[in-house]
C-alpha cells in the first residue's frame, strides 16, 4: 500500500508539471513555476537535518566502535561543533546574531573566509593536475583517434595562447606538412625516400603558396585553424550527444511518469 | 486527435508558442508507446550491446574478488535533475548486484533528500533479492552539501578503502575528473555515466566505461531486462533515426532558401517560446 500511494504520487505530480507547461490555466502554470519548486525547496530544507543527524550518527558510532581510521572522524566532528558554535551561539562581532553571518568582523565569517574558502579552492587547484594527467593518458599515440585528438588538442591549446597569433604562415605549412607524413609514414618502404619527399615538400609547398599569392588563406593561421575546430567539428559532437541527452530524458521521464521505470523505488 | 484538440483550443485552453515541444514530446511518446506495445505481444527485440552496462555486473564481481567494498558516487545533484533520478535508478541494480554477490556497497551522498531516497533504494534491492540482513543504515551516507568538500570527501573514502568497483552515475560537474583520476590511481574499474556533456570528456578519458548520453537514461531500462522497457528503448532510438532525418531535411531545405531557390525558411518552425 506504501509503495503504491509512492506511485500514485509520482505519476500524479509527473503528468500535473507536464501539463503545466501546455494548459493555459494561470493557477496550475503558478503552481509548477513557483508553489512546487517551494515545495521542493522546503521538503529539501527538513532533509538538510536528517543529513546532519546522518553525519553525526556515523561518525560517532565510528569512534564509539574505534573502527579502521576512526581518528579522522574526530576531525569531522569537531569542524562540525566549531561551525555550530559560530553560527548559533559565539558571535565575535557587533553585529546581531543571525546578520553576523555576513559581517566581516564575525568569527563565523573569519572562519569561512580563511578556512573553508581556502580549502575548496585548494581542491579545485588539484584540478589543473588531474588535467595534466588525464590529458597525458589521453594524447599517448595509440591509435588513430588519438592521434587525431592530440594534434586538435596541439592546435587547440597553441591557437589559444599569445605565441599562436605569432606563428606565421610557413611555418603552419611546415607543421601541416610534418603531421601529414607522419601519417603517413609507415606506407615508405625506403627511409631515404620519405626523407626526400619531406624535405622537397618543405621547401616546394610554401614556394607555390608564396607564387598563388594565398598565405592569407585562414588555415594557415593557427588561431583560425582552432576557432574552426571548436566551432564545427567540436560543436557537432557535441550537439549530437545533447540531441540524444534530449531524447533520453524525455523517454526516461515519459518511462517514471507512467509508472514503468520503478527501479528507484527499489522495484 | 488530440493534435486536432491541441489545434482548436490553442491559446484558450492551452498556451501558445509551446506547439513544436508539444509535438515533438508526444510523437516520442507514442512510437515509444507503439515499441512497448510491440515488445509485450511478444516481438523479440534486438538491444545493441554497451559495454559499460554489461561490465557492471563484472565491476561487482571483481570488488567481491577482492573483498574490498563497490563505491557509488549518485553525484553532487539533488532529485529535480533527472540525471539524479537516473543514477538512483541504476542505483538500485547495483545494489541487487551487490546483494546477490554478498559484496559491500559504499554511498557517499552529496545531498540530503537524495540520501533518503538512495537509502530506501538500496533497501528495496536487497529486499527484492531476498537479502535485508545483508542491508547496512550506514551503507548510504551523507558527507556534505559542498561540490568540493565532497570530492574531497569521496577522494578520502577512495584512497583509504581502495574499491575495486567504482561508479559514477548522476549528474556532475567540475569535481568529476577530481574523483575519476582518483579513482584510476588506486587501480579500480570506473564505470561512469551522465547527462552533463561537458563532463563526458573527462569520464571517458578517465574511467574503463561510460555511458555517453542516452546510453546512460537508458542503463536502468536495459538493466531490468523486461520487454516493457526495451521497447522503450527502441522506440527512443527510431525517434533518433527521425531526428537524423529531420536535420537533413532543414539542412537541405535551409541550403535552398539561402540560394534563393525555395522561398521557405524551414527553421521559422522550429522557434519557441525559449526563443522568443
Amino acid at each position: 500500500m506504501k509503495r503504491q500511494i509512492a506511485y500514485f504520487l509520482v505519476i500524479f505530480i509527473g503528468f500535473l508539471a507536464l501539463a503545466g507547461h501546455f494548459i493555459n490555466y494561470p493557477p496550475l502554470n503558478n503552481f509548477i513555476d513557483n508553489d512546487a519548486t517551494q515545495w521542493f525547496d522546503i521538503i529539501s530544507g527538513f532533509a538538510a537535518f536528517l543529513g546532519v543527524i546522518n553525519l553525526l550518527q556515523l561518525h560517532l558510532n565510528k569512534i564509539s566502535n574505534k573502527r579502521k581510521n576512526y581518528q579522522y572522524s574526530f576531525i569531522t566532528l569537531l569542524g562540525f561543533m566549531a561551525m555550530i558554535v559560530f553560527g548559533f551561539i559565539y558571535n565575535g562581532s557587533e553585529a546581531a546574531m543571525g546578520p553576523h553571518l555576513k559581517d566581516e568582523g564575525s568569527a563565523f565569517y573569519w572562519m569561512f573566509q580563511n578556512i573553508y574558502l581556502p580549502l575548496g579552492a585548494t581542491m579545485f587547484a588539484l584540478l589543473a593536475f588531474f588535467v595534466a594527467s588525464a590529458s597525458y593518458r589521453a594524447f599517448k599515440i595509440r591509435n588513430f583517434e588519438a592521434t587525431l585528438l592530440l594534434v586538435s588538442g596541439i592546435f587547440l591549446m597553441l591557437g589559444r595562447v599569445p605565441i599562436g597569433q605569432l606563428i606565421p604562415w610557413w611555418m603552419a605549412v611546415e607543421i601541416y606538412i610534418c603531421l601529414f607524413f607522419a601519417v603517413i609514414a609507415n606506407r615508405f618502404s625506403d627511409r631515404k625516400i620519405m626523407l626526400y619527399c619531406l624535405t622537397s615538400s618543405m621547401l616546394v609547398l610554401p614556394a607555390l603558396i608564396l607564387y598563388f599569392d594565398i598565405s592569407n588563406l585562414p588555415i594557415f593561421k593557427i588561431p583560425d585553424l582552432q576557432e574552426w575546430i571548436m566551432d564545427v567539428p567540436a560543436t557537432a559532437g557535441s550537439r549530437a550527444i545533447m540531441i540524444g541527452i534530449a531524447l533520453g530524458t524525455i523517454a526516461q521521464s515519459y518511462r517514471i511518469i507512467t509508472g514503468r521505470e520503478r527501479s528507484i523505488l527499489g522495484d | 486527435m488530440i493534435l486536432i484538440f491541441y489545434y482548436l483550443f490553442l491559446g484558450s485552453f492551452f498556451l501558445e508558442g509551446n506547439e513544436t515541444t508539444f509535438i515533438c514530446i508526444l510523437l516520442l511518446c507514442f512510437v515509444v508507446e507503439y515499441f512497448i506495445d510491440i515488445a509485450k505481444s511478444g516481438v523479440e527485440i534486438y538491444m545493441r550491446p554497451i559495454a559499460a552496462i554489461k561490465a557492471m555486473e563484472e565491476a561487482v564481481g571483481r570488488a567481491t574478488e577482492m573483498g574490498t567494498p563497490v563505491l557509488y558516487v549518485p553525484g553532487i545533484s539533488s532529485l529535480d535533475q533527472i540525471d539524479t533520478i537516473s543514477g538512483l535508478t541504476i542505483l538500485g541494480h547495483v545494489a541487487g548486484m551487490t546483494a546477490e554477490y554478498e559484496a559491500n556497497l559504499h554511498v557517499p551522498v552529496c545531498v540530503p533528500i537524495v540520501m533518503e531516497t538512495a537509502k530506501e533504494t538500496c533497501k528495496e534491492a536487497y529486499l527484492k533479492k531476498g537479502r535485508p540482513d545483508l542491508y547496512r543504515n550506514d551503507m548510504v551516507h551523507y558527507v556534505t552539501d559542498d561540490q568540493f568538500a565532497y570530492a574531497a570527501g569521496v577522494n578520502g573514502i577512495m584512497l583509504r578503502e581502495k574499491p575495486a568497483a567504482v561508479f559514477f552515475q548522476g549528474k556532475f560537474y567540475a569535481e568529476s575528473l577530481i574523483l575519476a583520476e582518483t579513482g584510476n590511481s588506486i587501480g579500480a574499474i570506473q564505470i561512469a555515466g551522465t547527462g552533463s556533456s561537458s563532463q563526458i570528456p573527462f569520464f571517458v578519458t578517465a574511467c574503463d566505461y561510460t555511458l555517453i548520453g542516452e546510453e546512460f537514461y537508458a542503463a536502468s531500462a536495459y538493466l531490468s531486462g523486461s520487454p516493457e522497457m526495451l521497447g522503450s528503448i527502441k522506440g527512443q532510438d527510431y525517434v533518433k533515426v527521425c531526428c537524423m532525418v529531420a536535420i537533413i531535411v532543414v539542412f537541405v531545405s535551409s541550403l535552398l532558401n539561402g540560394l534563393n531557390i525555395i522561398d521557405f525558411d524551414i527553421t521559422s518552425l522550429f522557434r519557441t517560446n525559449a526563443i522568443k
